[in-house]
């Protein structure tokens, strides 16, 4: 199983004031805001920190099937920037991270090194709905070619979860995947 | 507080994080944070911290869990004034 994240600085910096009274507290354990708090650039921090737990959480709906709000039981340990761990009860999800300066992108899987493929991409239309349709049709068209799979027989499917799936006709694919979007940037990932 | 007034008050809390009009238009108890409105998980906290705000009222993380959808947030006003 795999889980994506991605956060879009900028947006993140806009839209979210992680600078908030209690905000940091109710996301972060003690350790984590530690880390923040010594770190050099603490808006970085926040949202690698912030981009592990998506992606962990993701993996974590889809073995158990159960969403849940609560980013400070899932917690982070970096064994390096960007490569490190997390972990919920007795689950742990291994994950590696890209950073730039315009975004953060974290990829979580089951397996340690999961070889998976990985891909970024940036969109100039940063409408939800224009962004949501992108990274869908960017993926098909990639497993089209891929896996030499009509196009048009493709399609993408949520699950009451909230978990998609990839679909040729109704028969659902034996793909693992994971999508995700933020402000101008994009993220998919399988194997 | 009646339940129309406290999911109108509801609506304007999460208003400012929405990213569909549509389904905000039609919001009702059984409209979902995420799923419907498709607010960030990040604005999620927002409007937790907002909520708390709003009423006056502190939200543990064990509480906070179940708060996805309009009808969980009501759960947990209701509880809270219930206890004072």
């Amino acid at each position: 199983m795999i889980g994506n994240d991605l956060v879009d600085l900028k947006v993140a910096s806009v839209e979210s004031n992680w600078k908030r009274p209690r905000f940091l507290d109710k996301v972060f354990t003690i350790e984590e805001q530690q880390l923040i708090m010594n770190s050099k650039n603490q808006h970085q921090t926040v949202w690698l920190l912030w981009s592990m737990k998506e992606a962990a959480y993701k993996i974590n709906v889809q073995q158990f099937g159960k969403r849940f709000y609560n980013p400070k039981k899932l917690v982070c340990h970096l064994s390096s920037s960007t490569i490190g761990y997390v972990t919920i009860e007795n689950r742990t999800y291994y994950t590696r991270s890209a950073i730039s300066k315009n975004y953060i992108y974290t990829v979580a899987s089951l397996n340690y090194l999961e070889n998976y493929k990985s891909v970024i991409f940036k969109v100039e239309n940063d409408s939800y709905v224009t962004q949501s349709e992108s990274v869908k049709n960017r993926f098909i068209e990639n497993i089209s070619k891929s896996k030499g799979l009509s196009f048009q027989n493709l399609s993408i499917r949520k699950n009451i979860f909230g978990v998609p799936k990839l679909f040729y006709n109704d028969f659902k694919l034996p793909i693992q995947m994971s999508l995700t979007h933020c402000g101008n940037y994009c993220g998919y990932v399988y194997f | 507080m009646t339940k129309n007034e406290l999911i109108a008050k509801l609506k304007t809390i999460v208003e400012p994080y929405i990213q569909d009009e549509e389904a905000f238009k039609n919001l009702s108890e059984d409209t979902d944070f995420v799923k419907d409105l498709k607010i960030n998980s990040a604005n999620l906290v927002d409007v937790i911290l907002d909520v708390e705000d709003a009423f006056d009222i502190r939200i543990e993380n064990e509480e906070m869990e179940k708060m996805m959808s309009v009808k969980a947030a009501m759960d947990i006003v209701n509880s809270k004034f219930s206890a004072k």
